[in-house]
């Protein structure tokens, strides 16, 4: 089992490197820049710099995830506590898939379709990775 | 040594505690609410968003730090998370220097200068206990 769920873990890894690069083009994609003009300077700088660092923590589970999977999957309280962080942070990000963003303001193209459904199959199979190894961290799956 | 860092940790948690609260005062004294009305719903959805990420992300640490902070001494593990939280909190110096509106920074130069010294101090204490875990 160990062996699937390394395997799981990789996945997640480049599931999160292809996260980060891709969320490069949403300010573009999503026409940011246009939209915040109606922003205050302070509120439109706090809008960046709240991006900027919610970007750099899905940087960092990725190198997490890549580089330190025998530490994720260690069962002590550290690499439970933080695969039930990471877990908490996927699952709120679900969630809001579902029921927290109104996206009827986009544009109905293929495209966001597209998107959509690729961006909610990425947070499920997070989800899903990160719950199996927190539970391996509590002592299942064995 | 440990044991000194082990207190600073703590002292982080309980900034991590006043920053939490500090987001709660902000969103009100900065009128998010009002600011954000004029702005399209998916832009205030996820400013809200980010907001509650930041906060998820600032109570993590806090808990961490008040109740292990021990983990941030053990093995590579806690000498990544002590350099990330040191290159987190030190860049958001810079991006207050760098890139807040200057006018404004003058305007609440208390505020300004509290924050920049707290950010500045806590990424100190996560380089020095990145730098002493075992």
């Amino acid at each position: 089992m160990r062996v699937w769920l390394e395997f799981a873990l990789t996945l997640a890894g480049f599931f999160l490197v292809i996260l980060s690069i891709a969320s490069v083009w949403i300010p573009k994609a999503l026409g940011w820049k246009e939209k915040l003009v109606v922003l205050t300077p302070l509120m439109r700088e706090m809008w960046w710099t709240y991006s900027l660092y919610v970007w750099g923590s899905h940087v960092f589970f990725a190198v997490l995830t890549l580089g330190f999977r025998d530490w994720i999957l260690s069962a002590t309280p550290a690499a439970t506590a933080m695969t039930g962080f990471i877990l908490l942070w996927w699952t709120v990000r679900l969630y809001l898939q579902f029921f927290g963003f109104d996206l009827t303001e986009l544009e109905d193209t293929r495209l966001n379709r597209v998107a959509k459904h690729l961006l909610t199959l990425l947070f499920l199979s997070l989800v899903l990775i990160f719950g199996l190894a927190l539970w391996w961290n509590l002592g299942g799956l064995r | 040594m440990t044991l000194d860092i082990l207190f600073l940790f703590r002292l982080v948690g309980l900034a991590m505690v006043g920053l939490l609260l500090a987001n709660f005062i902000a969103a009100k004294r900065l009128s998010y609410a009002q600011n954000l009305a004029q702005s399209d719903l998916l832009v205030r959805q996820i400013f809200y968003v980010h907001c509650g990420y930041i906060m998820l992300l600032i109570a993590g640490l806090g808990f961490l730090c008040l109740g292990w902070p021990h983990l941030l001494l053990e093995g590579a593990m806690g000498r990544v998370v002590c350099y990330f939280f040191g290159v987190f909190w030190a860049s958001r110096v810079v991006v207050q220097l760098t890139y807040y509106d200057p006018e404004r920074r003058r305007e609440e130069r208390g505020w300004d200068l509290f924050f920049l010294v707290l950010f500045a101090t806590i990424a100190i204490i996560f380089f020095i206990g990145g730098s002493i875990t075992r």
